[in-house]
Formats: structure tokens, sequence, C-alpha cells
């Protein structure tokens, strides 16, 4: 297939909702996580869930990049764009991510210098357009954009741009997804695995999940075709009696990921012994910092980060949420207090959140339901 | 998105997504690449060739 139509027939989409059907044993439940923001997005939007038969449940990972950022990260953020001659570079979601006191979108309506960008790029442009003043780079997502942030570092260096620096919050996905397998409170059946992560990381760093934990992983990609395909292989190797990882997303993921951007990555960045995700805590060796050899654009070395720790809203659920132990509509708050125009939590922030995606597919169907 | 033209000393590429709209895209993690190429984009970087149309 070449079009993006073709991954959206709904003729196509009928005969893999039957195989699916065909492989689940009745009387059984089938819990399945999709880890990526991306999928819970599709999911929604294209109803993938309403294709497949009631026993098979799809569970929201924690995969979106926005949604992780807990808000002392934000907070930090706020307190770099307040410094004195400073420009404040971000992508567009984070902009509305609630932080203690407010967003950025707020300290920008405050009056700090704080700009939405598509890419780390555009960030270095800004410097170069402002070389009287100091440009931060707010980075943040997984390994699908923390090559974007390292290549830029690299020629921000070549290109010997001194007054830009970058507050890395990058994140990696393999540590949460070892702590939810950890967790009493889920049981999971397999993983629709994180398609455009893989693309950098390729399926190695997957095998533990079989190895280790006896449940399959099947790497998806995002046009609802290839999730309903992802879906239909993890309930194959579960009737087979298998477990393994296997490749559905084959048209863009390398068994062993990109080499190059793996390199630079490396190059660029290192562990942090443990980084705070939203709703999760802390988890080891799951955020990445500037190395020493870049330690120039790093602006939390640049500057006084406060480093705040800030406890989640006790109305927001996002953890739970985040975890997969309850749907955006059983947060208390969902629909009333935290809207996408007025977020509580991340979730409700950013289109890969689960609860926004709900919020804008998903919410009439479940409606109709209840009426 | 689609390469329309290639800044070949810099590792960057002009490219255009469904929309018409042009961006610029680093191209170091996947090169080389032509014009006419379809490539995977994220956060302003080529991370993958050949995402469908």
């Amino acid at each position: 297939m070449r079009f993006v139509d073709e991954f959206r027939d709904a003729d196509l989409g009928q005969v893999l909702a039957g195989e699916i059907l065909s492989l689940v044993e009745p009387g059984r439940h089938y819990k399945l996580m999709e880890v990526c923001g991306g999928h819970t997005h599709s999911i929604y939007k294209y109803g993938v869930d309403d294709l497949l038969p009631a026993n098979v449940e799809l569970v929201h990972g924690p995969g979106c990049p926005v949604c992780v950022i807990p808000m002392g990260r934000v907070d930090d953020g706020i307190a770099l764009a307040h410094e004195p001659g400073v420009i404040f570079t971000c992508f567009g979601d984070m902009m509305r991510v609630p932080g203690s006191s407010g967003s950025l979108l707020d300290a920008k309506a405050d009056g700090a210098d704080i700009r939405m960008v598509y890419s780390p790029l555009d960030a270095l442009r800004i410097a170069k357009q402002n070389p009287d003043r100091e440009v931060v780079f707010f980075a943040i997502g997984f390994e699908t954009t923390a090559p974007s942030t390292a290549l830029t570092l690299k020629r921000a260096r070549i290109e010997g741009v001194a007054n830009f620096s970058c507050m890395c919050s990058h994140v990696t996905i393999v540590p949460p997804l070892r702590a939810l397998l950890e967790s009493p409170d889920l049981r999971l059946d397999g993983f629709i695995g994180p398609g455009h992560v893989s693309t950098i990381v390729g399926a190695r760093p997957f095998e533990f999940i079989p190895a280790d934990y006896g449940k399959p992983v099947v790497i998806s990609g995002f046009e609802p075709l290839d999730i309903l395909q992802g879906v239909q292989m993890i309930l194959r190797q579960l009737a087979d009696g298998r477990c393994e990882v296997e490749n559905q997303y084959k048209r863009v993921v390398p068994y062993q990921g990109n080499l190059r951007a793996l390199e630079v990555m490396a190059e660029v960045f290192e562990l942090r012994p443990h980084f705070e995700w939203r709703g999760l805590g802390f988890i080891s060796h799951s955020g990445l910092k500037i190395s020493d050899a870049y330690a120039e654009l790093d602006a939390e070395r640049r500057f006084s980060v406060p480093g705040v720790r800030v406890a989640d809203p006790k109305a927001c659920q996002c953890g739970e949420v985040l975890k997969g132990v309850i749907k955006p509509w059983e947060c208390k708050v969902f629909g009333t207090a935290c809207t996408p125009e007025r977020p509580i939590g991340t979730c409700m922030v950013s289109s890969e959140g689960a609860c926004a995606a709900y919020y804008n597919y998903g919410r009439f169907a479940r409606e109709r339901e209840v009426v | 998105m689609t390469v329309v033209a290639i800044d070949g000393g810099r590792g960057l590429a002009l490219c255009t997504n469904g929309d018409g709209r042009r961006f610029t895209v680093e191209t170091a993690l996947v090169e080389p690449v032509a014009i006419g190429d379809v490539l995977l984009v994220h956060a302003g970087t080529a991370i993958a060739p050949g995402a469908p149309a």
C-alpha cells in the first residue's frame, strides 16, 4: 500500500475485525496496552475500539510526551522564561500544560518572552536572529524527538551559536514499561508497541517484555488498519501460545532502529539517575540530560533552575490514566472541571493525551451508549 | 513529507507536507535523500524514509 487512504479502508477493517473475533476465546478478557499517545489518538479518532469484540479492551499507556512532564518541570521552565533577556521556546502543546501556578501561556501573558516552535531548529534560528538574547529550548519527548534536539545542539556548536541552550526533559520509553509491568495494579495481556519510538530504537529494547514477563509485543503503525492488524497479531500470538516481539510497522521501523540517531543521542545525552514522571513518580534511568561534552549548551548549567517538586492536584487522576488503571471518563474531573480549553491534567492538553483524544472523539459515542 | 529541494552542504532539505506547507527538515539521519523522496519527519528531523503519502 502506498497512500494513507489505503490504510483507512473500511472493508479491510471489517475483514481484520472478523479475524480478531475468530481469535478470541469466549469468556476470556484481553487487556492490551497501546503504549504510544499517537495510537490512542488514532483509536479514538477512527473508532478502532468499536470494531473490537467486547472482551478485547485497549488501555492507554505512558507514551504521550507532554502528558508525562511533571508540574515541577513546568515551573522550572516558567522560572527560566522569567530570567532577564531570555527567549524561552517550546512546542505548542507544552505551553498549555499547567504548572503549580499557571502555564507557560499564562507566563507569556504576564510578559515573559515565550515563543512556540515546531522544531529545535526553529529555536536555533531564533537564537541566530537574536544574538543579544539568550534563547532556551524546552526539549521534551521520547526517543523520537531526542535525536532532533541532539542534532540541533551539534549544529549550534558547529555554527558557534553561543546564545542557545536547551532545558532537556527528554525521556525514554523502556523504564516506564518495566515499571508498569512490575505494578500490581495492572494485568496486561500484550502491548501495541510504539511505532515512531521504534523507528529510532528498533525492536530489540522491547525483547525483555516477552523474555521476562511473557507478554507479546507488536510494534504497530498509526493508521486504523495498522492498529487493527497489531491487535490481530497480538491475539494470534496468544492463540498460538507464543510471545515475542513482532513488527507490524516494517514500512518504517527497521529491527535495529536508526543507528545514526542512536549514535548522535549517545554523543549528546546521558541517562539521568532518575527522572520524575507525572503521575508515575521517579523512575530510574528514565530521563536524558545533556552530556558533559555538551555542557555549555545545557540551560540547567547555564542558569539557576529551581528544581521544583510539586505534587499533582488531588482532583487530577492523570497518573492512573497514564498507567491504564482507569479510563479517561472515570476521572473525577473529566469533561467538567478539566476540558481541553481549561485542562487540569496533562492528559487533557496534548492531542495525544488519552483524555483529550477521548474528549474530542469518544465521548459522544459513550453518551449514546449511556442514553 | 516530500523533498522539494536539498541543501546538501548544511544537511537540510526543504519539504512539503500534504497541505502544501513547506518546512526546513534536518536530513542527517536518513541521508542520502533525493528530490521527490518521501520522509517521515518528527520535530523538524527526518527519522525514516518511506512514510505513505
